[in-house]
């Protein structure tokens, strides 16, 4: 294994560069020198001044790019890689695959090394032709490479993937090069391991590269001049900023909503634990707003949240002894899924929900919603944990343990790899399904699981009728 | 003592944000002060205390004077910050059980990587791991907490549960603020929110001790 973790880069690396020589810029393409030629030559001249003709008409030819010039060390508004892209023009020399992953992208001997290993191998152009021209198309969501002719894509890698960026002076060739995490698709053209990786250069194998060893791809561009190629390197490095930031906020938002969901009791449809009584009234509080949560009113016409408590609320009050935080968590919730998931998402989910209350399995469900949130949504299964009864919570435990949520421990080290783990014992309980009984006044009465139930259908249907007025909005 | 949930809510209103200059500033000035002389000391706190009490924002307003009138310049939103990390005796839970001396590491530890934003936060990518290791500690705290409740039964559950549910408010204003500063830059209302979660840090060790 080799010393720097898995490519799967919550490790987002800053640019680096390779050392620069302090040359004067050579210029890109070289130009031609006229002078007097003779007749075969003019002939082939002429020839040449055709092609080069093309060429140049190829050239105005082509489209302007969707870009900004910065002067360094400007930055570039965030919105503009958010909601916007950026666009530069480079060369595209080829991506190199199974390269270790413990390379270290700020060593220029490393990178040079499989670059002219490559180039030997022909993996690589020597020599670099309008033909290897391609647009690099920057936001915050991925790298785009096109030809610039044809505009045909050639790869796209999201910027979770991208490990460093490192530009490195070859002579006269600004090359930027992207390490990048291997698609498991891809198989190494040789056995990659410690044996196969000792060409890399001095100093001996890190303790981790004993045995199999991670591989990695090199991405290598170059651009026409070291400003450019600084230019491409702090556009990257913004876009890494920008995506680390809004990583760790989520990393805090889900911090925080997993610990506050964690039940104090456990909240099961079926559950004969006793709850405390309260007051339901209190329970709806929408103390929470008063913070700028998510405002439940839309300005695509949706329905207010608070519509949605409406109902529950006013048909439960005299009779439920759910507790608060039964009540809050599910306020919560619904708040939460509504600022997570689009309006087509809600739907979905309302689907789901609708076909495991009428008879879906568990695991069904857990599946489709696993699908539907993906790996960056994953934490918002741990909120459902209140309403899954008794008899499925068990399986939904097990399920939560091999996506990596349980307990908000995979949370912490799967975006974060490097972070220590919470030392929490609290879900133990949680995981068995067992819980303390409820507090000495506590009365479990026959009509307690019923009217959870009811509140878990009035939701429900109140999703099911959001999705429906999405579905006349959008008609 | 036993208190109701009017009588934690009324506990928890005196002792707002705006008194927290004197257990953070004042709290530690009486402890030196009772090396040099005791008597006057228990007094000039017990005379605060009841000051402060009687009129929230009293030992804030003393403290600026001081400092005008001595003409020092400092942030005292940012000073307040750094200085808040100190445990404060009356708050701290004296139960010698596992749960409770864990409650009360885990609120140090969140306070105290509170009390750094100052240090860290012109530094984006430390600022970064700073927040992370808030989170983690924010979801410790939480853990603990809710290992308290699952192990002690108590009647005045409902005031626990409350209490929970402020800082939680409060730990996701903390982070709608962050969101704010990384579009403005005013470093100055992360410290004032920091400031609010480190009081809430502080009354849910307060809750648990009255009422435990």
């Amino acid at each position: 294994m080799h010393g720097h973790g898995p490519h799967r880069a919550r490790t987002l690396g800053p640019c680096r560069g390779g050392p620069a020589l302090e040359e004067s810029a050579v210029l890109w393409p070289p130009d031609s020198e006229p002078g007097i030629v003779s007749p075969f030559k003019r002939v082939f001249l002429k020839g040449e001044k055709s092609r080069d003709k093309k060429a140049h008409e190829k050239v105005t030819e082509r489209r302007p790019l969707h870009t900004v010039v910065l002067s360094l060390p400007e930055r570039v508004e965030p919105d503009r890689l958010l909601s916007d892209y950026i666009e530069k023009e480079v060369k595209y020399l080829g991506q190199l695959t199974s390269i270790p992953g413990y390379l270290n992208p700020s060593s220029r001997t490393e990178i040079l090394h499989f670059i002219d290993k490559a180039k030997h191998a022909h993996q690589l152009p020597g020599h670099l032709t309008q033909e290897h021209d391609a647009v690099l198309s920057l936001s915050a969501y991925n790298v785009k490479l096109a030809w610039r002719d044809g505009e045909d894509v050639i790869l796209r890698v999201p910027i979770h993937d991208i490990a460093a960026v490192s530009y490195v002076r070859d002579d006269a060739a600004h090359l930027v090069v992207l390490k990048t995490a291997q698609d498991p698709g891809i198989s190494p053209s040789q056995s990659l391991c410690a044996e196969s990786s000792r060409g890399l250069g001095a100093g001996p194998l890190p303790e981790s590269a004993v045995g199999p060893v991670e591989a990695c791809c090199l991405v290598i561009l170059a651009t026409e001049s070291k400003v450019a190629a600084e230019e491409l390197c702090s556009l990257l490095g913004q876009v890494f900023q920008i995506v680390y930031t809004e990583s760790t906020i989520d990393f805090l938002d889900r911090a925080i909503f997993d610990g506050a969901s964690t039940p104090t009791h456990h909240l099961s449809l079926h559950s004969d634990d006793s709850s405390t009584k309260v007051d339901l009234k209190e329970a709806y509080d929408a103390e929470a707003s008063t913070f700028g949560f998510p405002d439940c009113a839309d300005a695509g016409g949706l329905p207010p949240l608070s519509c949605m408590q409406a109902s529950p609320h006013g048909k439960a009050a005299s009779e439920s002894e759910l507790s608060t935080s039964a009540a809050e968590l599910l306020q919560d919730y619904m708040l939460t899924l509504r600022t997570k998931l689009s309006s087509q998402e809600i739907q979905q989910f309302a689907a789901l929900l609708h076909e495991y209350r009428t008879g879906a399995s568990i695991h069904e469900f857990c599946i489709s919603l696993r699908q539907l949130y993906g790996d960056s949504r994953k934490f918002l299964l741990l909120g459902l944990r209140p309403f899954i009864p008794e008899k499925d919570s068990q399986h939904f435990e097990n399920f939560l343990e091999t996506i990596g949520v349980k307990d908000g421990r995979g949370i912490i080290t799967d975006s974060f790899g490097r972070h220590r783990r919470a030392q929490s014992t609290t879900s133990t309980s949680t995981a068995n399904g067992s819980r303390a009984t409820g507090s000495p006044d506590d009365r479990s009465g026959p009509s307690e699981g019923d009217e959870w139930d009811r509140m878990i259908s009035d939701i429900s249907s109140d999703i099911e009728a959001l999705g429906c007025s999405m579905d006349q909005d959008s008609a | 003592m036993r208190m109701t949930m009017e009588e934690m809510k009324n506990e928890a209103e005196t002792t707002s944000m705006v008194s927290m200059p004197l257990y953070a500033v004042m709290y530690p000035v009486f402890n030196e002060l009772e090396r040099v002389n005791l008597s006057a000391a228990q007094t000039l706190r017990a005379a605060f205390i009841k000051a402060e009490k009687e009129n929230p924002g009293l030992t804030q307003d003393i403290i600026m004077k001081i400092l005008e009138k001595k003409s020092v310049e400092v942030n005292f939103t940012e000073s307040l910050l750094r200085m808040a990390a100190d445990d404060v005796e009356e708050y701290m839970i004296e139960r010698p059980e596992a749960e409770f001396q864990d409650l009360n590491e885990k609120a140090r530890a969140l306070k105290q990587i509170l009390s750094k934003i100052p240090d860290e936060i012109n530094d984006r990518v430390r600022f970064l791991q700073t927040i992370k290791d808030i989170a983690s500690a924010i979801k410790e705290l939480l853990d603990t907490v809710n290992n308290v409740f699952k192990k002690y039964q108590y009647q005045n559950r409902r005031a626990l549960e409350h209490q929970k549910k402020e800082f939680v408010k409060y730990s996701k204003s903390f982070s709608d603020t962050l969101k704010t500063y990384f579009k403005d830059g005013k470093a100055i209302n992360v410290f004032i929110s920091a400031n609010r979660l480190i009081h809430q840090t502080n009354l849910i060790l307060q809750t648990f001790k009255t009422v435990a």
